[in-house]
């Protein structure tokens, strides 16, 4: 912050715009470098089904077949936050009580004998979708309810339900809105929640939901476009509704052939959506990542990790090791010499048109500040006006002066 | 050590030194392996088997762990749940209930006077009630800390209970508390598998051995009923030590029907012929042995006194023809219906009250059975038998009336049931033979209900209800804060073959925003309980060693109240259009604007508007000063109260700006002149 202030004193504003934007963007470039050179410590997953009532069967099976598959690739129950809007396998209209399946072949269960259901009814709700988020719970809520994530943490977020341009149905009843999820994203980035947020979104015109995002480590990937509805797959005549959404669909048979110790990339999983399969545009937003898919395993999201701590003592130096490390990325990169290199690199070439103005004197670049600042003021009469009330002081003054 | 010490000093010899030490080893092992067998903790699973009158079968897992009280065992246990001594430990709970229960239990055919129905039959939803160990001020927080935890535990919403509009304190009719008592219901809480896995993770073996490997979920859930219960005691270690420490009793309560595919061909013509069932054919399972942490594992089948007597009846006239006896051959092969597995004990009831006959249970172990010898109980019919199962003293039911959504009234009807007719002589008090019933009934605050609208029927005929009502303890509901509660006390008089109450109510209205998504599915009242304190639902055995040692047979044999909850009431409220809202705002902003719109484009144009800007843009064009000066003067001719020179007329821009310089340097002339 000191640092901050001396150049506050001694440059003007536009100077100091730009050393702010060279400090946040060394910053977060020395952050990623740092996060390139470690892994995630954890893995966690938020799957949401935000839809009511027996003809939204599909939204479940959808949720639920992700809640299988992650767990199938190494994510413990204690790790997923289960959103379910209704209950559907038990439902008076379920032939098959206790049952979910997502295929009309019927060979797999998804409502298996180990379901753990975080939220579930009523209490799917947007105020509650965002206190798991963004972690603001009543102090009373028990453990198995909160995503207890933390800055080393991957995090997948699935929701599927109806969607619009811009917002997310839940419960037939309330929005969420993209700038929500934007915010609540944003507040789970200030409170180092997340090292890596995948957000996976099932809804018409998915893409919509992500436009607001803006923070940084973000990955979204949408079944549709603006203006494009998702469809479900298939009808079970049995069930008698559709059991599967495309989207969710193509992306189980993706993950059928993987393994825990597969190494399929997530640019891999993006480009096997197919549109004509899918009758609408899979999107994905990537601008706000820094790593590259090609080298992202999938399990990064979908599978886990779990961080062994070695210690001599019993219990007791964990602790002070984790508070250590939130402190650690920044100082790291400092002292690694490359990644110093790279800062500058990047600094250069994204700042080049600031650094042609460093050369001139201090005047002109001023003035030619000053000239842009006028040029861009629109209520110029205003400021003449104040322009001739400042002239009264001036002539106070000299008055003044020379009597 | 003493011991030892004594006999060191005693002899002398090494060799006695180590025959001692010996000794030593030996007691220190055995007591050792006392510990590690239970720890003071022990675990028991039973399963009750019961066919009922409607062809269908009734299937109770009874599942009892307890443990010492914590405090001399350290935070340790063996084999008791360590989520639930915490519960315990954390939010001192004396005595807790927890049910989830789908679907509704037939008091008239599956019965409503033995202890598994007073015990286990509970309201659809979930009910919860807990008795705290805290000052009364603090009952509430703890309430509220339970449901939270709770619903973590098991997978449900139990959290709305923390609300206060839905749970109360019942006084009266529950249960004799004093004050600490809290009790909700949440009616429309839907209960599935998420719910019954970790209520099988509290269970030592889980569902992998013993007899809840039984615990299909499809096949459970597709059952007529199932109620799945959590029962709690416990008390602090003191002066009795023997009932001091953590109970925990589980209980699933399953009404199946059993597929009739093994009903023999000569009946298949008979329509009133029971099915014939196995384990294996209801559940799709075996028993795979016991559970072997498990002290006892115990099935059991459980023929109740009506179809006893049916069956004895029938032997009586067929006794000619068939030559076994019920009491000889232990009743597992006779005319009637054939046992798959001979049954290692047979319990008969003693019944002093009725003089009838009595109900039969035969006792199976699992304990010799393995992996490779499952044990699968069958009961095979062999001719039709038609019995009905003991009733309540009253049949309760509960209905609405009116019609409208503006009010309505709410029902309680009690109709005498046949086993009420022969009341037993010691109901007579002061010379009248009376009946004591117990109603508890909560109402949410939305149905306000008007408790001097009572209005108390017997036998069709309007009673005073000084004369019926004993005691009334009413708290009215107050609007989003507490629900109303009703806790009545009755004495019917005994030859009464009917009773009802009726309260009337009007319907409030909800906040848009509390209303749930579904609400114009209708909002749910809670079941009303109905109790009959003067009649003991417990069933007497000749005693025996091993009554004690089961759990089930003991707590039939406790003595508890009947009782009985009616149906859950659906009230439709009005309910707002929720689009409506939407649809107003945007029309009305509509109108507002284009009203607004048009309005202000007539006052606020000016015919030379056009003309000045035209001629504003020519003069910019003219260069930076010049433009400047010209939205100067703009300003100028714009805010003529500023400037007292303003009201002279302009005509051409420069002639303005050399006003001005004249205006200003005239001033400073003039400032100069005077001050200067």
């Amino acid at each position: 912050m000191m640092v901050r202030y001396k150049m506050y004193n001694s440059f003007g504003l536009k100077s100091l715009a730009a050393m702010l934007l060279l400090l946040i963007l060394s910053s977060s470039i020395s952050y990623r470098a740092s996060a390139e050179t470690t892994m995630h410590t954890n893995n966690w997953a938020v799957l949401v089904c935000t839809s009511r009532f027996w003809f939204n069967y599909r939204h479940m099976a959808n949720t639920l077949s992700l809640y299988r598959t992650v767990k199938r690739l190494g994510i413990p129950d204690e790790r997923i936050i289960l959103m379910l809007a209704d209950d559907m396998a038990c439902n008076a209209r379920n032939k098959y009580p206790a049952q979910v399946f997502n295929n009309e072949n019927h060979k797999l269960n998804l409502y298996g004998d180990n379901v753990e259901v975080d939220y579930r009814g009523y209490e799917v709700t947007v105020e509650n979708f965002l206190r798991v988020l963004t972690g603001r719970h009543e102090a009373a809520v028990p453990r198995s309810k909160r995503l207890l994530s933390d800055e080393g943490s991957h995090i997948l977020l699935y929701m599927t339900g109806h969607g619009g341009d811009e917002f997310l149905k839940f419960q037939d009843s309330e929005e969420l809105q993209s700038h929500d999820l934007a915010d609540a994203v944003k507040q789970m980035k200030e409170k180092h929640r997340f090292k890596e947020l995948l957000i996976m979104v099932d809804t018409c015109q998915a893409a919509t939901l992500f436009s607001q995002l803006h923070s940084p480590g973000v990955l979204a990937i949408g079944s549709s476009m603006k203006g494009e509805n998702s469809y479900s797959h298939h009808l079970d005549s049995d069930v008698g509704v559709s059991v599967v959404d495309r989207f969710t669909f193509y992306t189980l048979a993706f993950f059928e052939k993987l393994n825990m110790y597969d190494n399929a990339s997530l640019s891999s999983l993006f480009t096997s959506y197919n549109p004509t399969l899918l009758m609408s545009t899979a999107y994905y937003r990537t601008d706000l990542y820094q790593r590259k898919l090609e080298e992202v395993p999938v399990t990064n999201f979908f599978g886990s990790v779990m961080e062994t701590i070695h210690t001599d003592s019993a219990y007791r130096t964990t602790f002070s090791r984790k508070t250590s490390e939130t402190i650690m990325p920044l100082q790291q990169s400092v002292e690694h010499d490359e990644s110093r290199q790279l800062i500058n690199s990047n600094v250069q070439d994204q700042t080049s048109d600031t650094k042609i103005e460093d050369k001139q004197c201090p005047f002109t670049r001023r003035w030619n500040a000053f000239q842009d600042k006028l040029e861009k003021i629109e209520r110029i009469d205003s400021l003449v006006n104040y322009g001739l009330i400042i002239m009264f002081p001036l002539l106070l003054i000299s008055t003044w002066l020379s009597r | 050590m003493a011991i030892l010490l004594s006999r060191r000093s005693n002899l002398l010899a090494v060799v006695v030194l180590v025959l001692c030490q010996l000794f030593l080893y030996a007691a220190v092992s055995s007591s050792g392996s006392v510990l590690k067998q239970g720890g003071g903790e022990e675990f028991s699973e039973e399963l009750l088997l019961k066919p009922f009158p409607d062809r269908k079968v009734l299937a109770h897992f009874h599942f009892q762990s307890r443990a010492p009280h914590s405090s001399s065992h350290g935070r340790h246990h063996h084999l008791f749940p360590k989520a639930i001594a915490q519960l315990v430990k954390k939010f001192r709970v004396k005595e807790m209930e927890l049910s989830f229960t789908q679907g509704r239990w037939r008091y008239e055919q599956w019965g409503g006077f033995d202890p598994l129905s007073s015990n286990n039959a509970k309201p659809p939803g979930v009910e919860l009630w807990a008795v705290f160990d805290v000052p009364q001020s603090l009952v509430d927080v703890y309430w509220r800390n339970l449901t939270h935890t709770l619903s973590g535990l098991f997978c449900a919403s139990i959290n709305f209970l923390e609300s206060s509009t839905t749970y109360s304190a019942p006084e009266l009719t529950f249960k004799p508390s004093f004050g600490n008592l809290r009790y909700g219901t949440l009616p429309r809480e839907a209960v599935c598998t998420e719910n019954l896995t970790p209520w099988l993770k509290l269970l030592p073996c889980r569902d992998k051995a013993g007899l809840s490997a039984l615990m299909d979920r499809p096949s459970i859930y597709r059952g007529f009923y199932h109620s799945q219960r959590l029962r709690l005691t416990s008390s602090e270690s003191g002066s009795d030590e023997v009932d001091s420490g953590i109970g925990l009793e589980q209980t699933l309560t399953v009404v199946l029907q059993p597929s009739s595919w093994r009903t023999g061909k000569t009946y298949s013509v008979e329509t009133n012929i029971q099915p014939s069932w196995s384990i294996s054919s209801i559940f799709g399972r075996n028993i795979p042995g016991k559970c072997v942490i498990a002290k006892s594992s115990n099935v059991y089948l459980h023929l109740d006194n009506g179809l006893v007597g049916e069956l004895k009846n029938l032997e009586r006239e067929n006794a000619k023809y068939v030559a076994n006896t019920f009491e000889s051959e232990g009743f597992q092969s006779n005319h009637a219906f054939k046992i798959s597995v001979t049954p290692d004990k047979v319990f008969e009831e003693v019944d002093y009250l009725h003089g009838k006959s009595t109900s039969v249970i035969y006792g199976f172990s699992v304990e010799k059975y393995s992996d490779s010898q499952p044990f699968d109980l069958g009961l095979t019919w062999k001719i039709p038998v038609v019995w009905s199962c003991q009733q309540a003293p009253l049949h309760a039911s509960r209905f609405l009336m009116g019609s409208g959504n503006e009010r309505g009234a709410i029902a309680i009807s009690l109709e005498s049931t046949e086993s009420s007719e022969g009341l037993p002589t010691s109901h007579i008090i002061d010379g009248r033979c009376e009946l004591r019933v117990d109603i508890f009934q909560v109402v949410p605050w939305y149905i306000k209900v008007y408790f001097h609208t009572l209005q108390v029927f017997v036998d069709k005929q309007p009673r005073a209800m000084a004369d019926v009502v004993d005691k009334i303890r009413v708290s009215p509901s107050k609007d989003k804060v507490s629900p109303g509660v009703m806790e009545m006390i009755l004495k019917l008089p005994c030859g009464s073959k009917s009773a009802a109450f009726s309260l009337e109510f009007d319907k409030g209205f909800l906040h848009i925003d509390e209303y749930p998504p579904d609400a114009n599915q209708g909002f749910d009242i809670p079941s009303a309980l109905i109790s009959f304190p003067s009649f003991n639902a417990r069933m007497n055995f000749s005693e025996d060693e091993f009554l004690n040692n089961s759990p089930i047979l003991s707590k039939f044999q406790e003595t508890s109240p009947v009782l009985s909850y009616t149906e859950v009431l659906l009230i439709p409220l009005t309910t707002p259009d929720f689009s409506m809202p939407y649809n107003v705002i945007t029309i009305t902003c509509t109108v507002f604007a284009l009203y607004f719109g048009s309005l202000l484009n007539v006052l606020r144009r000016r015919v030379d508007e056009e003309e000045r800007i035209l001629r504003s843009r020519a003069g910019r064009k003219a260069g930076w000063i010049s433009q400047l000066l010209s939205r100067l003067s703009a300003k100028l001719r714009g805010r003529p109260q500023e400037q007292p020179t303003s009201s002279l007329p302009y005509s051409f821009i420069s002639f303005r700006l050399v006003l001005k310089i004249l205006l200003v340097a005239s001033i400073a002339v003039t400032w100069q002149y005077y001050f200067g």
